[in-house]
């Protein structure tokens, strides 16, 4: 990071007021705090401002010189933010021009930021300006105009900060001739930065057209990101490449460290066959010429022949200002490195947000992107600004590939998603509230096929150079809402301005840790307005990646559906982000069950009556499938445990455990398995085992009902054995007519429900009964005569 | 049967029948020859079979390199972990400072007895191959450690012959696809069964390669069954890929195999047996692994059942598996599961592998990247 750099002078200075700030802040006004910082702050000037350190830099109009003209005033309340501001970034310390948030600043951290500026300078700001632009000076300006010192802003123009990380600077002229329509959403500041941006990629070199060859060496950013490590494995897997990964670290041991973490953290093999494949290289997209060495860049210039760009902010809640750094200027530094040297293919990972414009007619791939002015994110607006950018640098012969993902859900075979994702958070919401908004489309594909048609892409010289949607299969209200149900949970469709209030009503009444991004998104008009912008969205169409997905044999695009998502949804239940129906949930089917049998001591003939009231229920059709378990409660009336019945704390019932296998050698296999832990009324504690067996003979109807049971005290071996039985005749009534539904459900819902568990369960009884037929039946076929082969070439 | 039931262009040539000795086809590698040193080996019953130990040429002393003993499945042989098309596991193993050894038992497809030569059941293969092949390695690497990475049919007569205490002391055992509770489909299980007595008496082995038996022969039907529904038009793809030799079940997945790989199947899998049948279907149904010789006492010192012999087992045991495993299905989750019930005191470890058919943990393009990483830290972590 480069803040990291700054000299020690500068920042002993900023420790020293932002000390003094908080021993004796209370009775300071802003005034007395001014005259304090306003020395510290020509000390905060950066040293390596002298040397503009990119050619972009060498822009038309030399900047201003710094401070000539700004009031001290400006420069010294933003001297004061930013040594309370750097209290929140990992380096201890925030030059007044840089980043908040590229400084490593938190969501968390800006709220404590805001409430820190209020308590200490007493200057108020906003939480969504400091998401729109974090910098100190930023912020300065904004607080100094809404106390009233306006006059003094408006001489301040955006070209006057000292900017190391923006080389040209929007000039002042254009900023006032910019005319903005009156429909107009984004800030008038933050256009004239884009235009100022797209006016780099003029700049950029002229370029030859890149061998029609599959990639041997490819550079790929953002491999320590969601789609990032997801595509190295999958560049490693469907390529002969070695690939140089470019990781934000101090040095290689440390940001090999870290890529190894990440692809771990995704549920990705990293093992010494990965690494031999791989070279990491630590540097910052952020930063002319990548961070690397002038020797670094350009062997890589005249080595890499494919340049993958993944690397970006994502962040829904941050303005372009804060944003451009990552996903502009690294763009462009990228397109930069692509035109150098030899001449290479860039495919650069955009966004469907490009397109993320409320009322936007369709969303084509050649179709045309959003209007600029009316896109409100910041995210939406700096991926719009690269994706024109890079446009633009396609005159200047270079080959630019734009790869536009939607919504990026969850792996469907290892269930990895991404936990800072809006759909992963939304899903989770959806799951948990059991009401999902009313929406049109979700233009949402899992990552493992992104990843691989993104992939498919850059090793197909015939497919460069040209935009994809990369959106899959749009899902619709419809979808989604069936699918839950299929799941197991049945959700009411709410319209999204009441979804939204009552969502985060929910949210905060009972706040969940790993939910909080969301409430902040719920509480961001800026953000809330990318949510409806993506859901009132029309489905995306994709009809090159259609075509190209058809050409190379891949797997086609499918729906991200109930069958797609359960892995991830299963994990996300297991990070605590989702809510899978549980045993203490209302369930969602139950009946009962009535056993009588007898026991006795082991051994000995059993002569004890034993009987059993159960309660069997399922959470969900879920928890069947995947753990074949049935939640039991209920009672067990036996006097030789205990005068009074036990009750049952906790139950289970597994169905054909093990698959069946014999516990000994033989025919006997297992069709039901019952565990019981049960108390009785004096506080004593025991257990029941029960097991229902098939077996190769004709009492079928006996064998689904008889249960072999032994019990014994808790921590103790058996000291009871004997066999219990359901009646014949309260079976069909029990069990059968019995079964009672989840009354939230309708009708239809129901009788859904009772159908399916009834289908189920009798094929799982089915197979099990049948087990020991089938083995029998097979020792006799192998009692024919094995005849010699008869074949010709023995 | 209206097909004939030999094609005298077809038939085998004459030098099968003047031959007296067992011969094994030439395996398929990049390795320097000098550094691939085939045994001699013989089991203790007679049968010629094949033992390759592949130097590690000047690379390391040989006498820290841990050995490893790479097990096919059926109707495969030791040309599956040497792969000349993508990086293999042999070169993974060499690269990390082991010595692996290849046994070709006598289900190999390098070896006639798929399709000639006398019966064998799983049982000979627990009982001869496995520990005469281990028994012969510790006699060249001393007390160097031995570990055994098995895959398929391999690695489920290991099982037997590990539960039957005749391969003791292993460091470390990497098994994939099934282990002790083979688990097929039941539609798999029907139609082996009924394939199985149906053409018994007609053919004795389900031949894989479409260009040894010729467009219009007696197994005609069956790869016309083969082709149905499939994706590929290759007929060797379609009885392997689409029908595993006729069952139904999916071998790997298809797009995770290179082109060259492809192409090469008929060498890779040969013909399948029909005689051993028999013992497949009782280890199946009975979900554990049994011996099929209940009076034969030669073969008392397999257990009568493996599962329940389990504790015999002496080492640890990774358990990989495909997610998408279309023969054994989940079987090695069952089995973790089982033993993790029944054995707790065994060190058994599941890892499944996601997004992997059966056949493509060894031969997929991607294997060394998805695969290769668990057996090599598995095999790290106790050398």
């Amino acid at each position: 990071m480069r803040e990291m750099k700054d000299n020690v002078s500068a920042a002993a200075d900023q420790r020293a007021t932002a000390e003094a700030i908080e021993r004796g802040g209370v009775g300071l006004t802003v005034t007395d705090l001014l005259a304090k910082v306003t020395g510290s702050a020509e000390a905060t000037v950066r040293p390596d401002d002298a040397d503009p350190p990119t050619p972009r830099g060498a822009g038309p109009g030399t900047p201003v010189p710094v401070h000539s003209t700004p009031p001290r005033e400006v420069d010294a309340l933003a001297a004061a933010v930013a040594a309370v501001a750097g209290r929140y970034v990992p380096a201890g310390q925030l030059a007044p021009d840089a980043d908040f948030f590229d400084a490593g600043g938190t969501s968390v951290n800006a709220v404590e930021l805001v409430s820190a500026l209020e308590e200490e300078l007493g200057v108020s700001v906003d939480l969504d300006e400091v998401f729109a632009d974090a910098r100190p000076i930023s912020l300065a300006r904004r607080a100094l105009e809404s106390t009233g010192s306006a006059a003094a802003v408006a001489a301040v123009p955006e070209a006057a900060v000292p900017a190391v990380m923006q080389p040209v600077q929007a000039p002042p002229v254009a900023a006032r001739s910019l005319t903005t329509p009156s429909d107009s959403t984004a800030r008038p500041d933050d256009l004239t930065q884009i235009l100022a941006d797209l006016a780099l990629a003029d700049r950029l070199p002229f370029t030859a057209s890149p061998e029609p060859l599959p990639p041997r060496r490819i550079l790929l950013t953002g491999a320590t990101g969601f789609l990032g490590s997801h595509m190295l494995l999958d560049l490693l897997r469907h390529s002969d490449a070695h690939v140089y990964c470019l990781v934000r670290a101090a040095d290689e041991e440390a940001a090999v460290a870290r890529l190894g973490e990440a692809v771990k953290g995704y549920a990705l093999p990293w093992s010494s066959e990965i690494r031999r494949r791989i070279t990491v290289l630590p540097g910052d997209i952020r930063h002319p010429h990548l961070g690397l060495t002038d020797e670094r860049w350009n062997t890589l210039a005249h080595e890499v022949d494919s340049i993958v760009g993944v690397a970006a902010a994502v962040d829904f809640l941050r303005g372009y200002q804060s944003l451009r750094t990552s996903n502009v200027l690294g763009a462009l530094t990228l397109a930069e490195l692509a035109a150098t040297g030899r001449p290479k293919p860039l495919h650069h990972i955009s966004s469907i947000a490009v397109f993320n414009e409320v009322g936007i007619p369709s969303m084509g791939e050649d179709d045309p992107l959003a209007h600029i002015d009316r896109l409100v994110a910041g995210y939406d607006q700096t991926k719009w600004a690269a994706e024109v950018a890079l446009r633009r640098a396609r005159d200047h012969g270079l080959v630019v590939t734009a790869l536009r993902p939607g919504g990026i859900g969850g792996h469907t075979k290892t269930g990895a998603y991404n936990p800072q994702d809006l759909s992963s958070g939304l899903i989770s919401a959806f799951g948990r509230f059991r009401t999902v908004p009313a929406f049109r489309y979700l233009n949402a594909a899992p990552v493992d096929w992104v990843s691989r048609v993104a992939v498919a892409v850059i090793c197909e010289p015939d497919a460069w150079g040209f935009d994809y949607n990369l959106t899959g299969v749009p899902n619709t209200l419809d979808d989604v809402v069936r699918d839950m149900a299929f799941g197991g949970m049945h959700v009411r469709v709410q319209d999204w301005d009441e979804w939204r209030t009552d969502a985060l009503a929910r949210l905060q009444a009972d706040p969940i840790s790993e939910l909080a991004f969301l409430t902040r998104v719920l509480q961001s008009p800026t953000a809330l307005k990318l949510c409806e912008a993506t859901l009132k969205g029309p489905a995306a169409t994709a009809d090159r990646t259609t075509a190209l997905v058809e050409a190379l044999g891949l797997r086609p695009a499918s729906r991200y559906d109930a069958r797609a998502q359960l892995k991830t949804f299963e994990r996300l239940a297991h990070d605590g982000l989702a809510h899978l129906p549980h045993k203490d949930d209302q369930p969602y089917l139950w009946f009962t069950e009535i056993t009588e049998g007898t026991v006795g001591p082991i051994g000995a003939t059993p002569d004890t009556s034993c009987s059993m009231s159960l309660t069997l229920s399922i959470a969900s059709m879920h928890q069947l499938v995947t753990d074949r378990r049935v939640d039991v409660r209920g009672e067990v009336t036996c006097p030789a445990l205990h005068p009074e019945p036990l009750t049952v704390e906790r139950g289970d019932i597994w169905i054909r455990p093990e698959e069946g296998i014999p516990h000994r050698h033989g025919l006997r296999h297992q069709l039901l398995r019952y565990r019981l832990e049960l108390t009785d009324t004096d506080g004593g504690r025991w257990w029941l085992e029960g097991h229902k067996y098939a077996r190769a003979r004709r009492d079928l109807w006996r064998q689904t009902r008889a249960l072999t049971v032994q019990l014994g005290r808790e921590g103790e071996p058996a000291s009871l054995a004997g066999e219990v039985v359901v009646p014949a005749d309260s079976y069909v009534r029990d069990q059968i007519d019995g079964i009672k539904v989840d009354p939230h459900l309708t009708s239809q819902e129901k009788r859904a429900a009772k159908l399916t568990w009834l289908a189920w369960f009798g094929l799982e009884m089915g197979r099990g009964l049948l087990g020991p037929f089938a083995r029998a039946a097979a020792d006799l076929l192998d009692l024919r005569r094995t005849p010699t082969p008869t074949e010709h070439h023995r | 049967m209206i097909f004939r039931t030999s094609n005298p262009r077809t038939a085998r040539p004459a030098l099968r029948r003047v031959r007296t000795t067992t011969t094994l086809r030439l395996l398929h590698h990049r390795l320097d020859p000098a550094t691939v040193e085939e045994i001699p080996f013989r089991t203790t019953d007679g049968v010629r079979l094949g033992l390759t130990r592949i130097d590690t040429g000047d690379r390391a002393p040989a006498h820290d390199r841990p050995a490893v003993l790479l097990l096919h499945g059926h109707t495969a042989s030791a040309d599956m972990f040497l792969l000349p098309e993508t990086r293999n596991l042999v070169d993974a193993l060499l690269d990390e400072g082991y010595e692996p050894w290849l046994l070709d038992w006598r289900g190999s497809c390098r070896l006639p007895y798929n399709e000639t030569g006398r019966r064998y059941t799983y049982d000979d293969v627990a009982l001869y191959d496995i520990p005469d092949a281990v028994r012969h390695i510790r006699t060249r690497i001393g007390e160097r450690p031995l570990f055994v990475v098995a895959h398929c049919i391999g690695s489920l007569t290991l099982s037997m012959s590990m539960t039957a205490g005749l391969v003791p002391g292993l460091a470390g055992v990497v098994s994939q696809g099934v282990f002790l509770t083979p688990k097929l489909a039941g539609r798999t299980s029907l139609r082996m069964t009924l394939a199985g007595e149906l053409l018994k008496s007609r053919i004795d082995h389900i031949p894989v390669d479409f260009r040894k038996v010729g467009l219009w022969s007696k197994y005609t039907p069956l790869f016309a069954l083969a082709s149905r529904k499939a994706s590929c038009p290759d007929p060797t793809c379609q009885i392997l890929h689409n029908s595993a030799w006729g069952t139904g079940a999916c071998l790997f997945v298809h797009e995770h195999l290179t082109d060259t790989t492809h192409d090469r199947l008929a060498e890779l899998l040969g013909p399948a047996p029909l005689s051993i049948l028999p013992h497949l279907r009782r280890i199946e149904l009975a979900r554990t692994v049994v011996r099929w010789h209940d009076t034969d006492h030669r073969y008392r010192a397999l257990p009568q059942n493996a599962l329940d012999a389990a504790a015999r087992i002496d080492t640890p045991v990774l358990l990989l598996a495909g997610s998408e495993n279309g023969l054994w299905l989940d079987s090695q989750k069952l089995c973790h599961d089982v033993l993790a019930h029944r054995q707790p005191q065994l060190d058994i470890t599941y890892t499944e592998i996601p997004g992997y058919g059966h056949l493509d943990t060894f031969l997929g393009r991607g294997a060394a990247l998805d695969v290769f990483g668990h057996i090599l830290d598995f095999l790290g972590e106790r050398r």
